[in-house]
């Protein structure tokens, strides 16, 4: 694959920096990469991963747009709110680049469809809002070998963790149990403001285009906090966990490894 | 002697240095292109961009050789 005149022009700004290049920008145009929730986080993530030219996004959410997401979600105008969130996020970000193949999926991912929802894509990106969800796509990436970008985000922090399956230390070996359900507060219950999810799902977009071109240092094995009241941000060293029920049998990656 | 050879005249910037590396990508090091630029902006940057990224870079008028690092 080489690049069109169109796409030179369009990813120019992106082609003329010096750990960018040709080649970076045609393994974005091979990959596919799966979206979990089009939501705060996963708002950002879609708008500069189709923007920057991924070949092929796929946005998984099962909720309609509310009034109340529409502080934080861009993606979406009042006009949307009432209508299936995937739908729209898929039509908005084709209308944005139509060199994007882009699939938007009412589905909710659970523990028992993620595996199958996950398999064959180059990175996933965890944009969903609940623990359960959170889990289950950490476990589905690694029971397939699908590098995974997780982060979470509550008021005015977050928190950010890329994962290469079987070689650095999975969600669950960051954070081994599970919080009871109701133990912490859900966005819903405890709010978050906009642009805080704007910087972690920026991060997390970041993440997805290391991963997959292999441009610069991922958050492998390191856990980044933004703390948005005071602007600082904290890297915490994580290991895999030998036993971790998530990870530690993994067989060999069998990823595609940039 | 030249490996490569490409026309950047009427290219601003910075497509012309977009242009030169996405060539420059497909040469082995030691191979070298030849720019043809406009004066003025493009004369002026496309041989510094060459020269931070680590190539070699020789200027005769408005043509510009760069040997692959």
């Amino acid at each position: 694959m080489t690049l069109a005149e169109m796409e030179i022009e369009r990813y120019s700004r992106q082609l003329v920096m010096p750990e960018w290049s040709g080649a970076a920008q045609e393994r974005l145009g091979e990959a596919r990469v799966v979206v979990v929730g089009a939501g705060a986080l996963g708002a950002p993530v879609c708008a500069y991963l189709a923007g920057a030219g991924v070949g092929w996004l796929e946005i998984l959410d099962s909720d309609h747009v509310e009034l109340s997401n529409l502080p934080r979600q861009p993606l979406f105008v009042e006009g949307d709110v009432g209508a299936a969130k995937a739908e729209v996020a898929a039509a908005r970000l084709a209308a944005g680049n139509t060199g994007v193949r882009v699939e938007g999926r009412r589905v909710r991912v659970e523990e028992d469809n993620a595996a199958a929802l996950v398999d064959g894509a180059s990175v996933v990106v965890d944009c969903s809002d609940s623990f359960a969800t959170r889990y289950a796509v950490n476990d589905a990436c690694c029971a397939r070998g699908v590098a995974l970008v997780e982060a979470g985000v509550l008021g005015l922090d977050g928190l950010v963790l890329s994962v290469r399956p079987g070689e650095t230390a999975c969600y669950r070996c960051a954070f081994p149990v599970e919080p009871p359900p109701g133990s912490v507060p859900s966005c819903r219950e405890a709010g978050v403001l906009g642009p805080v999810a704007g910087l972690v799902g920026s991060a997390q977009a970041l993440e997805a285009l290391k991963l997959l071109t292999g441009v610069g240092e991922p958050l492998l094995n390191r856990i980044l906090q933004i703390h948005g009241r005071d602007m600082t941000q904290t890297i915490v060293s994580v290991r895999r966990r030998a036993g971790c029920p998530s990870c530690a049998s993994r067989p060999a990656p069998t990823h595609a490894v940039v | 002697m030249n490996d490569a050879a490409l026309d950047l005249r009427g290219v601003l910037c910075p497509l012309n240095w977009v242009r030169a590396r996405l060539a420059l990508e497909r040469l082995e090091p030691g191979q070298s292109i030849t720019l043809r630029l406009d004066p003025g902006e493009p004369l002026d940057s496309v041989p510094r961009s060459a020269r931070e990224e680590g190539h070699a870079v020789s200027e005769s008028g408005t043509s510009v050789t760069i040997v692959k690092r």
